[in-house]
């Protein structure tokens, strides 16, 4: 082996992983944005919300001193942002601080700088390995996909159709194959319901996609959403993330944005006139008599004050629906207002009565932007339709002029124009009677999507945040700990070879974290684990080698040559040994999912990289120290072995 | 030199002991493994408490109900814990709502187990309903995961390894390192029943380096003999006997090194990984037994029986 001529491998090897792990030890610069508007509030309460700051900093985000912050917490800094200084800055620390002070803090303006290293060699692209939840803390959410309410939405959508083709299947006036036609349309809508195994993945990956937009929206530091085939389940982490319910609920949100045509003047034959009319005589009577509080909509009021839920709702409307007769063709909503005055809370105020058929959905709509109205005081969307949702928008206001359209926002009715001429174009705006903030909400669900399905949390689990980072300087103290008694352990028996051995085990962890912080791989304590049994493997394959060396030498051979030998003869255990790990490996990463597969990416990176120490890196330095360097004698357990012939 | 085949059958018989005694003590002491959370499910319940409870009324309340009830802090602000209640306490949580709402009461026997925690939370401790951010039955996720995958993805391995096995050695050898890899699993888990140690993610990472520690471990073995059996002079027995001892040191020190990093962790403190650690430590020492005086002497009885089969 022409050693010295390759010996520029392994060291442009460890130098390019040094350099690749260097952001994980550097000291790092962290811009801690600052809100701007803090300098509105009044005095009191900024001295209150700095000296709060300045108190946690000392006590929860920094009690050992690590770090340092200018100017003061005490202070409002003059520039944007306060400066951190510190090595090992975790995004769940990012997280806390600007979660436990958002009064202060602008979450989406805080700056991570990059190092050298991510600045000049790799664009800027952030190179520390990520912790994951159970070394950092933070929140982990399972929520799965309510596939049955789903269905019955998309059963609405199609209500129409449903109903023409059922009429056209049975109208005796058609020709046998427009029967024939109609039948199969008809079971081509039906077999949309059921939902098999790849729909429901597809479904739950358009959730994803929301959700992850959504969380980006948060400016949340490395927010994971994944998707949990078997379960039908979306788990989101959020590193460093305690105040939860906030989050969650923008998680699941799943407010649609929908038209539907109101009932027609005729809908209620029997009584003649509409549902509508019926509902609204019967609540003016009691109201007539001085019975307001048993009008249903006071009633349905009561629920929505106390919070009963949209369950307890939904079950008031059916039974309503029951009372009215209203058929199965129109279902009930409540249209929701303010009184008078524009300050006054949105509360439902009256019954409406719209076709169950959804005249045009969100999926029609895009880049919907809330703007003010100066005349009106109060805002409104406007938004632009595709061009398929512009031709349906046509259609429906052109065969409907003189109807009302409602605008159905999750389960409110927030307006409903009457359709006064035919609307081409493709742009369209929703008036209500909307405050800011509604209409930024409504907006963005125009323009993001809505949820496809409603999500359940199926569990929540929580790291504390001190938990995690006590968790992770033990479990790496342990780590080192063992890591050196193995050193020591290595010297002892080994000595001289033991020495090449460990300088062997040194790089073996270093390119291992490199190849892991390269591939952006999220270290958690199974990842850890298999660290740990990196560690062992590449012990075993040195002194597998080292034991053959020794037989060699036991049996009176060169120096030299013994080591030429013990080598060869061991490299087929190594390989057999390292191989049936490596497929076991291999099917974890294929099959397993979550701590299996953490486990198993890095023993199987660990498995390559301590092939390339024990069978390379030994064998070059022993043959460099053998046959460069002329050591003669070397000392392989506590019995001296020299060659016989030297 | 040692002569590890002459005492084959008593090894066997050890481990076939252990792994009685381990499902024995397990089932018919602690009728089955430890139960936790993230494993079998349970109930899982975040509430925000008034001001004035703390964690050690909530303690006391718990464990005066005979409930054994772990309890996080999530939020030091607003008080709010984390209440998880493990499958083994469900029951008596029913049954305590049962007695307090009267027998015959259909709200007591409408409730679900997690109606019934709420319930007695809600009383106990006179919370408004919103009080109670969240609570839900949770599922068994790692578990589930485990039993859905973990068999398969264990038969695959070991279908995998076996060709692999069969292919560069023997199948006789395959074989051996087969049934020495189920023994370990099957003492470690029985191990783990034993001492009742909670089932966690950890714990799997720690089954999972047992595995590939264990199969390392035998295929060295394995690799000796292999290299050995051109020698024609001994019999088969005497060249597993003669590749065991002479790679006696090389398993020993090997071992000891791998030992040494993880009794570190347990010596380190690292509280959170100590299951890990128990298990892999127990683990690592049955691994280098069973490489020793299972999967080798395995081959030889097998090759044994198969000769005699042969004859017949």
């Amino acid at each position: 082996m022409k050693s010295v001529q390759w010996i520029f491998v392994p060291i442009l090897v460890v130098a390019s992983s040094l350099t690749l792990l260097y952001p994980n030890f550097a000291e790092r610069e962290l811009e801690l944005a600052v809100r701007k508007e803090f300098k509105e509030l009044p005095e009191e309460t900024r001295k209150d919300v700095l000296s709060s700051f300045a108190e946690r900093w000392k006590t929860d985000y920094n009690p050992k001193g690590d770090w340092q912050i200018e100017p003061d917490p005490s202070v409002f800094p003059e520039q944007d942002y306060y400066l951190v200084k510190g090595r090992f800055i975790t995004s769940a620390k990012i997280n806390q601080l600007s979660q436990e002070n958002q009064e202060l803090i602008l979450e989406p303006k805080n700056k991570l700088r990059p190092t050298w290293v991510e600045e000049y060699i790799f664009g800027g692209r952030p190179l520390a390995i990520r912790l994951g939840l159970d070394l950092q803390g933070g929140m982990r959410v399972v929520l799965k996909g309510d596939f049955d309410d789903y269905t019955s939405k998309l059963k609405d959508s199609y209500t129409k159709e449903i109903e023409e083709l059922t009429r056209k299947k049975g109208d005796a006036a058609l020709s046998e194959k427009e029967r024939k036609e109609a039948q199969d349309k008809l079971k081509e809508i039906e077999s949309y319901f059921e939902l098999t195994p790849s729909r429901k993945l597809a479904e739950l990956e358009k959730a994803k996609l929301i959700i992850d937009n959504r969380l980006t929206n948060q400016n949340l530091t490395e927010p994971q959403v994944r998707i949990q085939k078997d379960q039908d389940s979306i788990e989101v982490s959020l590193p460093g993330v305690s105040n939860s319910s906030q989050i969650l609920d923008i998680i699941r949100n799943t407010e649609t944005v929908e038209y539907r045509l109101r009932e027609p003047s005729d809908s209620n034959a029997n009584s003649r006139g509409t549902y509508h009319d019926a509902i609204e005589l019967e609540e003016m009577k009691l109201m007539n008599e001085g019975r307001r509080e048993e009008t249903e909509i006071v009633k349905f009021q009561n629920i929505v004050k106390q919070k009963l839920g949209k369950d307890e709702q939904d079950r008031f409307l059916a039974a309503m629906e029951k009372k009215y007769n209203i058929p199965e063709k129109y279902k009930l909503y409540v249209k929701w207002s303010r009184a008078n005055n524009p300050k006054a809370s949105l509360l439902p105020r009256e019954f409406v009565v719209l076709e169950r058929a959804i005249s045009l959905d969100g999926k029609d709509m895009r880049n919907a932007r809330e703007s003010y109205d100066q005349n009106r005081l109060s805002y409104y969307v406007s938004f632009s339709l595709t061009s398929q949702g512009a031709e349906k928008f046509f259609d429906i206001t052109s065969k409907n002029v003189g109807r009302q359209l409602a605008i159905v926002w999750g389960d409110k009715v927030i307006s409903d124009p009457v359709i006064r001429s035919p609307i081409a174009g493709g742009n369209a705006q929703i008036d209500g009677e909307f405050g800011q903030k509604e209409a930024t909400d409504l907006a963005n669900v125009i323009s993001e999507g809505a949820l496809p399905i409603p999500l359940n949390v199926l569990e929540m689990r929580f790291i504390g945040p001190t938990l995690g980072i006590e968790s992770i300087e033990v479990g790496l103290k342990a780590v080192l700990l063992g890591f050196a008694l193995v050193i020591v352990f290595m010297l002892v028996i080994y000595r001289l070879s033991g020495f090449v051995a460990d300088i062997a085990l040194l790089v073996n962890v270093i390119v291992l974290m490199a190849l892991l912080s390269l591939m952006g791989f999220t270290l958690t304590l199974p990842g850890f684990a298999g660290i740990i049994l990196t560690v062992g493997m590449a012990v075993d394959a040195n002194v597998i080698i080292y034991e053959r060396i020794k037989e060699e030498l036991a049996s009176g051979k060169h120096v030299s040559a013994a080591v030429a030998q013990g080598f060869d003869n061991a490299f087929w255990t190594i390989m057999d040994s390292n191989v049936t790990t490596l497929i076991s490996g291999i099917l974890m990463i294929k099959l397993g999912n979550g701590p299996i597969k953490g486990f198993a990416i890095t023993l199987c990176w660990g498995i390559i990289t301590s092939l390339f120490t024990s069978l390379f890196l030994s064998r070059m330095i022993m043959d460099i120290l053998v046959n460069k360097l002329g050591v003669r004698k070397l000392q392989i357990g506590f019995k001296k072995l020299e060659s016989k012939n030297v | 030199m040692f002569d590890f085949i002459k005492y084959k059958y008593i090894s066997i018989c050890f481990s076939t002991l252990l792994i009685a005694v381990g499902f024995g003590v397990t089932f018919g002491k602690y009728g089955g493994f430890a139960t936790s959370l993230d494993f079998d499910g349970g109930l899982r319940a975040v509430v925000e408490f008034p001001e004035n409870v703390e964690r050690k009324n909530l303690e006391e309340y718990f464990s005066s109900k005979n409930l054994e009830a772990v309890l996080v802090l999530m939020d030091k602000d607003k008080n709010d814990y984390q209440i998880d209640i493990g499958l083994g306490s469900v029951d008596q949580i029913k049954e305590l709502y049962v007695e307090r709402k009267g027998k015959d009461s259909v709200e007591a026997k409408q409730a679900s187990a997690i109606d019934a925690l709420i319930g007695l939370l809600q009383e106990d401790f006179k919370l408004e309903k919103k009080k109670i951010l969240s609570a839900n039955q949770v599922g068994s996720v790692v578990g589930a995961e485990l039993t859905s995958t973990g068999i398969s993805l264990l038969g695959l391995t070991l279908f995998f390894i076996m060709i692999y096995l069969s292919f560069r050695f023997q199948f006789k050898f395959a074989l051996g390192a087969i049934l020495a890899l189920i023994h370990d699993l099957v003492i470690t888990i029985a191990f783990i029943g034993f001492f009742q140690i909670k089932p966690s993610v950890p714990i799997i990472a720690a089954l999972l380096t047992l595995l590939g520690y264990s199969i390392n471990d035998t295929i060295v073995v394995f690799d000796r003999i292999r290299e050995n059996a051109g020698n024609l002079r001994d019999t088969f027995s005497q060249v597993i006997n003669l590749s065991i001892n002479q790679t006696l040191s090389r398993t020993f020190n090997t071992s000891v090194a791998t030992l040494i990093s993880v009794v570190a962790i347990i010596i380190g403190g690292a509280v959170e990984l100590y299951d890990f650690a128990y298990v892999l430590t127990f683990g690592i020492i049955l691994g280098t037994f069973s490489s020793v005086f299972i999967a080798a002497p395995l081959v030889d009885i097998y090759d044994t029986l198969s000769k005699r089969w042969k004859r017949s």
